[in-house]
């Protein structure tokens, strides 16, 4: 309580100078102007027609000739606005520099219809994105297009976004967003919920360059995505360019290659549009941990051991065609993903048990279908359906006979012994899972719009043992119907000022089996039902103080529905647990994002927000007693309170620096607590923080940019990249000495890379230095990642 | 360009790191910390349930264990996962682990403080640790999913392996699946007692006997399995007292077939069998009829006391009336093997077990335990001359998994 209140005054105090400081500093620059000549498209001057600086109260209307001028504005990037009743309203991005006047000519188009929807022109659609109403951050991957990073490298330098990982590459990672993790984020790419796609099609799958940039919602998610995320979301945009080719290799330390080729044909005349691409990893991922050796059940040392047992291996298709700008469709898409992967299992949950022989492998199939149009049927009523059948087989092996193994690779052999490495299986999953959302919105006018999502999904699995064929859970159908819909009011009373308010129904159907009367007489596994019906709602809004500082604030009462992995378990680690409920959360958040000029050639960016969030049931993977196992279960009453700042600085194209930096106080409210012998039972924990989870975290980075220094036409950067962990402790932090507890230490990592792109960026190099300092990295459970690291990448751009 | 005005600009944003950190400091709470002395002091394990159903424990030392509270903040031994706790000489040992399972000895250093030793690992948990002789300890390795079961002679004083024996389940029975119920070793042989309960529903549908596993020691070769019928299995689910060894070296073995400790069904009354030191069969010459001393109740916890005196909990339902699991209702008595008389504690509330291993500490002529009443734990001192209790400090637990005094 008292750190809550601590919290909120530093935020408020924070944006209170933010405030202050701003208006000061915009006073102290000297003036610009603007003017120029507004016409129609046949050349005729108009006169009264309204031309103003977006988001400032400098405005003014054309004379006879059609000639306007507007003086003592402040150096700085604007949208100019000129709009005239019969026209279409124009927009153009300008930049001043003090004291110039600056020559801007609109020429209007007249308009067709009565009620036009407003295009802004002149901002990067990551700037757009940035400033909706909804907590979000895009991240652009132009700069970063020649790094050696995958999607889930990117996303780690995004403030209050953790990337927690089990290992190498292919490994599970897990993602941690303002405290919030795992499914409670959905991902999207290209809107399309990638929540049942097979494990080989994961963030670490997707290289940089077939993204255009990833949107990261924090908290509030927008109704268009249709989602039960209560975390928030990221939608992951692939390029989206008429006719290019981009293929690149990347080779690495630990045996890591990389292939990526990736291209799209469009013919102007008739929009048929093909976009190809295809990926393959590889990695044998044989980093050295350091790791107790165990001979004869003793540990007989401890050393630096390379993992032997860990390869990974993916291949993934993706093939789109149709149509795009036609009359009946912007986009009509027939695709299919193909995609598969193979890859030995180290370890379970932690590091403690180590496995030589266990496997596991999924191939997917997935044909797609996208469709959207604006302007369907009305002016301002835009459409769009996205559906997927996504058909995965897996398969988890461990059929080793009496066999362990240590660290060494070392087996020791049990004659006679038939047991598993972890329980002796051949399990095959086969699951279905279709998909689909709609989504209409609606321009009433320009201050009042509205939307409509409504997204299904079914996910079927059928396991078979052939190991153990008769189990008995295996005998039953695991099906899981989950629907949501959501409908949105979006009210936008000025330019400055957008508010949304929406509500979601969420609907879950689940069939599985579970185990009735434990211990009774009548003890049996038996099919078992779950429906759940919530209601969700909120509302978000944005405040343009400035041009350039704007605030946000979102409320929302929200549920997760659990997800197939979480009810049914994964055949291997994850036991199954059908008593799994939806998760319900309170989530406040606030925020702050201001950009500004210094002189000339600085540009800052500054942003901050604050979270508070109150949730009951929360979805969380706890690890089993005594074992590799995991099972995902409720924590009922659990606060979050966190805060992050970024900061962004670049001089001129040259220097860029940015930083962020995340702290999250995730404490556990509940005042007792369940479970099977006790029934409830006190919680001892109540208001201490949520152990083995980070709770302060920061990253910075650093680049350089040379243009046409090493040849015309030619590019070099330089980036560095620091990533730092506060320590935290394994279990709840107020128990036990001190000095004898389990803590993950503080990490810190550098990475450094440097890139070269010639002749345009057709032709590029990159290098990259990971874990500069050979540091240990850890995540949680004290899973250790990789030390340093060399990767090459060469790309090639038509 | 203005300086100050520049700096006021970085200002802000290195404002907004300091704030980030500003928050991250946190007080401690004070806590009532134990110093260490030259004196034995008690151990209590304390498990903590966290609210992702796992449980942490803490083995905190305590001078006074009769008045104020017990508590763990800030101060005991940490260890998560699931763990068993069992005294041996001055040595307390906590079998289990997070994943890895290890055995750790937790004993006092010259100065006093808590140590630790043993760095061992295993592929699967451990049943029980016992006592061979002075310098030399065993465990048991046996889960119903395994087609071996496996001993693990260790070093008393290292605490490290010397010796890994893997026999087949199938030496002692076919049937599915032999679960631990008690382990001594007396007179060149050790004694493994079990019962036979269904790894996938936990039924138990074989209770007309009484049988034990004999391997000879320390050579650890499969000898026999002796059977009784007098009564039914020996122990049961996860209490591990199954069998006690007296001083003379006789092993008395413990049948409840009771279905609050694991039993779906029972044939036989309970009763206490005899191996007499240095035998290998069951001395027929005697039977403690438990169910006729007791006017049909069970014992399902025992901890030898000496003179033939034995600390016992008693079921207090009737046997065909008792909820399945649930380790009571129990009330504490003290029995004597020689002359098969029962006397219950005087003072102490009716109770229920945690399912587990007896925490239970014998001090002279105390014993301390941990009684749970209503939403709070309290300890417990026993007199077992005068069969009267005496209730002491409040437990900050959600059980006590270990009591102990070293």
């Amino acid at each position: 309580m008292h750190l809550y209140s601590k919290s909120i005054i530093a935020f408020l105090i924070f944006l209170a100078l933010f405030c202050l400081c701003s208006t000061a500093w915009s006073q102290a620059i000297d003036k610009a102007s603007v003017s120029g000549k507004v016409s129609s498209a046949s050349g005729e001057a108009l006169a009264g027609v309204t031309v103003v600086v977006k988001g400032t109260q400098v405005g003014i209307t054309t004379d006879q000739n059609g000639q306007f001028s507007l003086s003592g504005i402040s150096p700085g990037n604007y949208v100019l606005t000129a709009s005239f009743l019969g026209f279409e309203t124009q927009e153009k991005a300008i930049e001043l520099k003090p004291l110039q006047n600056l020559q801007v000519d609109f020429s209007l188009k007249e308009r067709t219809f009565e009620i036009e929807g407003v295009e802004v022109i002149g901002k990067s659609a990551t700037t757009q994105v940035n400033e909706q109403a909804y907590t979000v951050t895009a991240v652009s991957t132009k700069e970063l297009l020649n790094s050696t990073s995958d999607a889930k490298e990117v996303l780690n330098r995004v403030s209050g976004v953790r990337v927690l990982e089990e290992g190498g590459l292919g490994s599970r990672a897990s993602f941690s967003l303002n405290g919030f993790s795992g499914d409670q984020v959905k991902f999207f790419l290209d809107g399309l919920p990638m929540d049942n796609f097979s494990s080989s099609l994961s963030l670490s799958d997707i290289p940089v360059n077939t993204i255009e940039r990833i949107e990261v919602y924090k908290g509030v998610v927008p109704v268009w995505l249709g989602t039960d995320a209560l975390g928030g979301a990221v939608n992951i945009i692939t390029n989206k360019k008429d006719n290019f080719l981009d293929a690149s290799y990347s080779v690495g330390s630990f045996n890591t290659h990389r292939l990526s080729l990736n291209g799209a044909y469009t013919n102007p005349t008739n929009g048929f549009t093909f976009r190809g691409s295809g990926n393959y990893n590889y990695s044998d991922n044989n980093y050295k941990v350091w790791v107790p050796i165990v001979r004869n059940s003793n540990v007989v040392d401890s050393a630096e051991v390379e993992r032997f047992h860990d390869r990974y291996r993916s291949g993934t298709l993706m093939l789109e065609t149709g149509w795009t700008g036609r009359r009946y469709a912007d986009n009509l898409l027939f695709g299919v993903i193909a995609s598969g992967n193979d890859q030995q299992v180290q370890t379970g949950a932690t590091m403690g048990t180590v496995y030589g022989g266990i496997m596991r492998n999924n191939t997917s199939v997935v044909p797609t279908f996208k469709y959207s149009k604006d302007d369907l049927f009305a002016d301002g009523l835009s459409v769009s359906l996205n559906a997927a059948f996504n058909y995965t087989q897996g398969e988890v092996i461990d059929t080793l006979s009496g066999v362990t193994y240590n660290w060494l690779g070392e087996a020791t052999r049990i004659p006679g012994s038939r047991d598993g490495e972890q329980s002796r299986t051949f399990t095959t999953l086969d699951d279905t899972d279709f998909n689909s959302q709609f989504n209409a919105g609606y321009t009433i006018n320009p201050q009042h719009s509205l939307a409509l999502n409504y997204s299904v999904s079914h996910f079927r699995r059928e396991t078979f043992d052939s190991e153990n064929p008769e189990k008995i859970e295996n005998q039953f159908p695991k099906t899981l119907n989950k629907q949501v819909a959501g409908f949105a009011y979006k009210f936008d009373p000025s330019e400055k000022w957008t508010t949304t308010l929406f509500g979601k129904l969420y609907l879950l159907r689940a069939e599985t089996s579970k185990e009735f009367d434990f211990g009774g007489e009548t003890r049996r596994m038996d099919a078992f039902e779950v429906h759940k019906q919530n209601v969700g709602y909120g509302v978000a809004s944005s405040y343009f103080l400035l041009p350039t500082l704007q605030f946000r604030a979102s409320y929302e009462h929200t549920y997760r529905l659990p997800e197939p992995a979480e009810i049914f378990g994964d055949g291997l680690f994850i036991n199954p647990n059908p008593d799994l409920g939806p998760e319900q959360s309170d989530n406040f958040n606030i925020g702050a994002a201001y950009g500004f000029k210094l002189a000339q050639d600085h540009q800052f960016d500054l942003g901050s927000s604050f979270i508070y969030r109150e949730s009951k049931d929360l979805i969380h993977q706890n690890v089993r007693v005594a074992s590799p196992v995991t099972t995902y279960g409720n924590l009922s009453d659990v606060r979050t309170l966190g805060v992050e700042g970024s900061l962004k600085y670049q001089w001129r194209e040259l220097l860029h620096l940015g930083g962020s930096a995340t702290f999250q106080d995730i404490t556990d409210q509940a005042d007792s607590l369940y479970n099977d012998y006790s029934g409830w039972v006190r919680n001892f924990n109540k208001g201490f923080r949520q152990p083995n989870k980070p709770y302060l975290f920061a990253n910075a980075n650093a680049g350089l940019t040379f243009k046409d220094v090493v040849a015309p036409a030619s590019t070099l950067g330089i980036n560095y990249y620091y990533n730092f962990v506060e320590s935290y402790f394994l279990s709840w932090a107020q128990n036990g000495s001190k000095n004898g507890k389990v803590a993950i230490p503080r990490q810190a990592s550098h990475n450094l890379e440097i890139s070269l792109s010639l002749a345009d960026g057709r032709y590029n190099i990159a290098a990259e230095c990971r874990n500069l300092t050979d540091a240990r990295l850890y995540d949680k459970f004290y899973l250790q990642k990789p030390g340093r690291a060399f990767y090459l990448k060469l790309r090639y751009v038509l | 360009m203005n300086l100050t005005k520049f700096t006021r600009r970085l200002a802000l944003p290195l404002l907004s790191l300091f704030a980030i950190a500003a928050f991250t400091s946190c007080s401690d709470d004070d806590s009532n910390a134990n110093p260490a002395t030259e004196n034995e002091q008690f151990v209590v394990s304390l498990a903590l349930q966290g609210n992702d159903g796992i449980f942490t424990y803490y083995s905190v030392p305590f001078d006074d264990v009769m008045t104020g509270t017990l508590s763990a903040v800030g101060q005991g031994i940490e260890q998560p996962g699931y763990f068993d706790f069992t005294q041996i000489d001055k040595t307390l040992y906590s079998v289990g682990g997070l994943d890895d399972r290890n055995v750790v000895g937790i004993s006092r250093d010259e100065k006093g403080e808590l140590k630790q030793i043993g760095n061992v690992s295993f592929a699967n948990p451990l049943s029980d640790i016992v006592k061979a002789d002075d310098n030399t300890l065993v465990a048991v390795e046996m889960a119903g999913t395994s087609d071996v079961i496996k001993f693990h002679t260790f070093n008393a004083n290292t605490l490290t392996v010397t010796g890994t024996k893997e026999l087949p389940v199938s030496d002692i029975t076919n049937l599915k699946a032999p679960a631990y119920a008690g382990m001594r070793i007396s007179g060149g042989h050790l004694f493994l007692s079990y019962y036979i309960s269904d790894p996938t529903t936990f039924n138990t549908p074989h209770t007309d006997k009484a049988q034990i596993a004999v391997y000879t020691y320390p050579a650890l070769q499969f000898h026999k399995v002796i059977e009784d019928t007098r009564t039914g299995p020996v122990g049961g689910f996860n209490t591990k007292t199954g069998l006690i060894e007296d001083e003379k070296g006789d092993i008395y073995a413990a049948s409840h077939s009771n279905p609050a400790n694991g039993y779906s069904q029972s044939t036989k009354p309970a009763g206490i069998l005899r191996i007499k030191s240095g035998q290998t069969e069951f001395d027929q010459s005697y039977f403690f009829d438990v169910a006729a001393a007791t006017g049909g109740k069970t014992i399902s916890h025992m901890l030898y006391l000496g003179n033939g005196k034995v600390f016992v909990e008693i079921n207090t339902t009737n046997r065909a009336q008792q909820a399945r699991w649930s380790d009571g209702p129990l009330k504490s008595a003290v029995v004597d093997l020689n002359t098969k008389t029962v006397s219950y504690i005087e003072g102490l509330p009716e109770h229920a077990g945690v399912g587990r291993r007896l925490a239970a500490l014998h001090d002279g002529n105390f014993v301390y335990m941990a009684i749970p009443e209503g939403n709070s734990i309290y300890v417990y001192r026993i007199d077992t001359q005068n069969y009267t209790a005496t209730k002491g400090a409040q437990v900050q637990a959600n059980f006590v998994a270990g009591f102990s005094k070293i």
